[in-house]
């Protein structure tokens, strides 16, 4: 049986009959046996996953009504609920947290008969681009197991790549999905903010963050999408997309259409090999007729900052529920004060969230905040009308998802200001609030290149037209696991 | 001259929800932590859903106060850490970018003194703490989140006010507006809460808080009054602080000054949305408000000459005044405005009561008819309303039942007062010598005849008798 | 600019123990300092908006029980009330 198909294809597969829902379980479990202790995608893995294949199987036989997804094993980062199971978010705090309700996204997939495979690993809330952040232990990239996967959906990534599931569910907030999607050479998707439903999704930095599918095809996205977008009266954020069918038409072509190439994101420090395979994707979207022209977007140098600024205020005061005392792990409150209990149950974070929390704490401080949040939202403010008067004049944009390759595990884990430069390119999607995507688009040495496409909001329908267009003019070499 | 300022907190204890969730506003007959859910206990992942009908009703408010109601809110977070706070940051409103909270400046008249709003804002109440243990060694703090997450309005008014019984007096207005509303029901407990900042002589602020009761407060505002003056007098600096009301000792007491300053680091609340308040929603909502007190006061005096003591005591009351608005006719408002104030909100003064009482406006018009046209004796209405209290049954049927009719067949009367007069030998001279007594014996005919008796004819029927005799 | 005090301050306000300052101290200045390139973005005159939503379509004024149990689900329950430290 293989593996290596696309989760539309195994939908094929299962309803010719080619396949069972419990063999390709079974077959994915034990792929997941044989990769994972090296690559370390999985913090918890489903046993009743066969259970469930084997009840999908009868209903198909019996000619019951089965759900879009037949069964086929999904990934979830371990930052999102399900119920009855455990949500860490990659930290200790939540180690031992069970979810007592579902998120919308679960709900909506289990709904279409999904098997929830496991929870994949994640930088600790979040907060990271390398998975080197979680408190369980780094994931590694299956195309060289000594360089990261990205992050800080690097489990979901990871998970798509190495054929240890058809799909995954990150979450981005600065690059958090297209970042370790570009670096696995699989599809990474960030909706228009609002598109998705938030709830059930553990926040970070909840005015930016997205939930976001990770696959191995285009059209593998569009079907998520079909699946778990909408208006959704338990998030307050979310917005109606009229249950637009993002797959009809996803073959449209990009004839005709303008592509603005960001300048900005193409600068010093720009991997040469980044920037020879971005001029390679602009080539070959011109030469399917697309008309693609540079433009200089001035706030974008500005947004790297005022994205920490922001996401960093919002985290502190996420992450301020967590004082160990309605929920956590073991440790009893009797003989201590309230702030000194607080103050040695929050140690269990790790460092890269406490040092998010201590810059969330002064930015937005009496006496700091017009120097630092104020200006933030304010260069938000104006990064997007930059942004939306450059939608005047072109349909998408294009930059490279990632201005470097990856590279080794604890290379730049101590530089955390080297870190924050590897979003230059992502974070204006996020702060924006408009629909980007990465796309694989090449192996440099054995290294994988993805390409970014931004559109306007709630245009997500022509985004995935243009990435499904500039997927095809390229065939990648499998991944070498 | 001394300047006070209040910043009340009232749950809006008439929605059936919380602010954010579906759980019930009113929590107050749950069991511990029964009335919670994901979100109003914070758990990781939940979402604030803002209740419409909040919105709508806090607008009404600001509205009632003459506050102006911007098109469009935010909300916004104030964080801090406190065991009864399920997020540890409360969502609340602010006005730092333009004026987003629900009502801006407004002002409402207390007496012939202006008292100016500064603000109305919409926000989450806390949960509720209680503390276990005796030695501060094994003390616990328990901690109940039924109430967390309740509507509550906050209304901030300008340092005007100049005396605790002014104070006393803005509170029992705003008790009786909120409920004309429709908004609250400020008898149940908690309901309204409110702080106080207090400053003599231009001199410092100084907050007081931890006040448990409008009665308090007035205790409160008092003695930091005093202490302030005292402290004045004696050439000592007043520091601007907070303090706290300890209500065992009856006196306010500096609140252990933190090392670190309480910084809330303020900004917009992520998961709401601005909400938009269409002026046309605003005009339908000002158009469906209740008539205010004031102007049923005015109203009351203006169009049915019913004097100011009991147009004061109807017009603040909701219940009654509604029932008063539902019996009177032109003829007989003062009359049955009479029977209310009188007898009626005597016997039913309290919510049960009120709930189990079977009294209609249609009772009341046919009791003041039967007044009004002599039928009944007032004594005799008063004994009827007991009966139609209990029983609900028509007037007609309680005064045949308990025979309430005015005696007035003259020679059952002339009998009766032929009894009296012969009882009340002495009673009798002093009346004819002084007639002014002659009421001694009127009374004493009330007596025979239960109130019943007609007393006009009562009245010349004795006259005739006496000169007669 | 950010001082070692500043951070130990914000370290209280934000309830977090940091035992080994030094290395806490670095990093939060490199990353505070960054920001300062906030100052030449030439942003004073912009305004701070957000998404808008009409207040019609916000969530009717229901009471509907969570009808599960959800207290006995959480830490930290030993019969009613949630135990946390005493206040100081």
């Amino acid at each position: 049986m293989n593996l290596k198909i696309s989760a539309l294809e195994y939908v094929q597969q299962v309803q010719n009959g080619n396949i069972s829902a419990e063999d390709f379980i079974a077959k994915t479990l034990e792929q997941i046996n044989k990769v994972d202790k090296k690559l370390h995608a999985f913090l918890s893995i489903n046993d009743d996953a066969i259970n469930q294949a084997r009840i999908i199987d009868k209903k198909i036989k019996s000619g019951d009504k089965v759900g879009s997804c037949f069964g086929m094993p999904i990934s979830i980062k371990d930052n999102m609920c399900i119920k009855g199971s455990k949500t860490t978010c990659g930290s200790k705090m939540l180690e031992n947290f069970i979810a007592p309700y579902d998120a919308t996204v679960v709900s909506k997939l289990k709904q279409q008969d999904a098997i929830f495979i496991g929870k994949v690993n994640l930088d600790e809330f979040a907060m990271g681009l390398t998975t080197e952040f979680s408190a369980f232990g780094p994931s590694k990239n299956p195309w060289n197991p000594e360089f990261v996967p990205g992050g800080s959906s690097g489990g979901s990534a990871v998970s798509v790549s190495a054929f240890e599931c058809s799909m995954s569910l990150g979450s981005d907030t600065g690059g958090s999905v297209r970042n370790p999607a570009s670096f696995c050479s699989v599809v990474g998707y960030k909706p228009t903010y609002g598109l998705i439903s938030r709830y059930g999704l553990i926040s970070y930095a909840n005015s930016i963050e997205q939930i976001g599918p990770l696959t191995r095809t285009v059209k593998d996205t569009a079907f998520m999408l079909n699946m778990i977008s909408g208006l959704d009266p338990n998030d307050n954020t979310t917005i109606n997309d009229k249950n637009g069918d993002y797959l009809s038409g996803i073959d449209l072509g990009i004839d005709g259409k303008k592509i603005g190439i960001i300048k900005d994101m193409m600068a010093d420090g720009t991997d040469p090999a980044v920037l020879s395979a971005t001029n390679d994707a602009i080539a070959k979207l011109e030469g399917l007729g697309a008309i693609c022209e540079e433009i200089s977007i001035d706030m974008v140098k500005y947004s790297v900052a005022a994205y920490y600024t922001i996401t960093a205020t919002e985290a502190g005061s996420n992450l301020a529920r967590y004082d160990n005392i309605r929920y956590g792990y073991d440790f009893p409150v009797e003989g201590y004060e309230f702030n000194s209990y607080i103050s040695k149950a929050r140690k269990n974070f790790g460092p890269e969230v406490i040092r998010r929390m201590i810059i969330g704490g002064f930015v937005p401080s009496a006496g700091h905040a017009g120097k630092y949040f104020l200006k933030a939202m304010k260069v938000k403010s104006k990064l997007t009308k930059e942004i939306d008067a450059a939608f005047k004049k072109f349909d998408f944009l294009i930059a490279p998802t990632v201005p470097i390759l990856p590279f080794k595990l604890g290379e730049k884990i101590n530089d955390p200001v080297a870190l924050f430069l590897i979003d230059i390119n992502t974070v204006t999607a996020n702060l924006t609030g408009k629909p980007a995507i990465s796309i694989p688009f090449s192996i440099s040495n054995g290294l994988p290149i993805g390409i970014q496409l931004f559109a306007n909001s709630m245009n997500d329908k022509s985004l995935l037209q243009a990435a499904y267009a500039l997927e095809q003019t390229v065939k990648l070499p499998e991944v070498p696991i | 001259m001394t300047k006070i300022g209040l910043e009340i907190h009232c749950q809006l204890t008439n929605l059936k929800s919380k602010l954010f969730c579906s759980c019930k506003a009113n929590y107050r007959e749950f069991k511990i932590n029964e009335n919670i859910c994901p979100i109003c206990m914070g758990l990781p992942g939940s979402l604030p859903r803002l209740n419409q009908e909040a919105v709508k009703k806090a607008t009404l408010i600001a509205m009632a106060l003459n506050c102006t109601t911007p098109n469009k809110i935010a909300f916004f977070r104030k964080n801090y850490f406190y065991p009864d706070l399920p997020k540890n940051f409360q969502i609340t409103q602010l006005n730092i970018y333009g004026d987003t909270s629900i009502g801006g400046a407004g002002s409402i008249m207390v007496g012939d003194k202006k008292i100016n709003i500064t603000r109305i804002q919409l926000e989450e109440d806390p949960g509720r703490l209680i503390y276990e243990g005796s030695s501060t060694k094994n003390q616990i703090t328990l901690v109940d989140y039924n109430r967390a997450g309740t509507p509550l309005v906050e209304i901030v008014t300008e340092p005007d006010f100049e005396n605790p019984k002014h104070v006393r007096e803005f509170l029992n207005i705003l008790s009786d507006l909120l409920e004309n509303l429709g908004v609250s029901d400020p008898s149940l407990d908690g309901a309204m809460r409110a702080d106080a900042n207090v400053s003599i002589e231009g001199g410092k602020k100084v907050e007081v808080k931890n006040i448990g009761s409008f009665h308090d407060l007035e205790k409160a505002v008092h003695f930091e009054i005093t202490r302030q003056n005292s402290l004045h007098d004696r050439d000592i600096a007043i520091i601007q602080e907070t303090r706290h009301w300890d209500d065992k000792r009856k006196i306010t007491i500096s609140s252990r000054s933190k090392e670190e300053d309480l910084d809330y680091r303020y900004f917009l609340e992520g998961d709401i949305p601005w909400i938009t308040i269409d002026p046309e929603i605003q005009e339908k909502l000002k158009l469906e408000m209740p008539e205010s007190v004031s102007s049923k006061k005015e109203r009351y005096i203006s169009k049915y000459n019913i004097p100011p003591q009991v147009a004061d005591v109807l017009s603040s009351d909701k219940f009654y005044s509604e029932l008063f608005d539902k019996s009177h006719t032109e003829s007989n408002a003062k009359e049955i405005a009479n029977i209310i104030t009188t007898d009626l909100m005597g016997l039913v003064d309290t919510r049960e009561k009120r709930e189990e009482s079977k009294i209609t406006a249609t009772h009341l018009r046919d009791l003041a008819d039967s007044i009004q046209s002599e039928k009944i004796s007032r004594i005799s209405a008063k004994n009827a309303l007991h009966e139609i209290l209990k029983t609900g049954k028509s007037v007609a049927d309680v005064i045949s039942e308990l025979d309430l009719g005015t005696v007035s067949n003259e020679s059952e009367l002339s009998e009766i007062i032929k009894d009296v007069i012969t009882s009340e030998p002495e009673a009798v001279e002093q009346a004819k010598s002084n007639p002014q007594t002659i009421n001694y014996l009127v009374g004493k005919i009330m007596q025979k005849t239960k109130g019943k008796a007609d007393p006009k004819l009562s009245l010349d029927l004795l006259k005739k008798q006496l000169d007669d005799s | 600019m950010v001082t070692e005090e500043e951070i130990e301050r914000v370290s209280k306000l934000m309830k977090i123990d940091v035992d080994d300052h030094k290395e806490y101290v670095d990093k939060v200045q490199s990353m505070i300092n960054y920001f300062d390139i906030l100052d030449s973005a030439g942003v004073e005159s912009e305004e701070i908006t957000m998404h808008e939503i009409p207040v019609s379509s916000l969530r009717e004024d229901e009471y509907i029980p969570y009808n599960e149990k959800l207290i006995e689900k959480l830490n930290n329950y030993k019969g009613t009330y949630v135990r946390a430290p005493k206040m100081s």
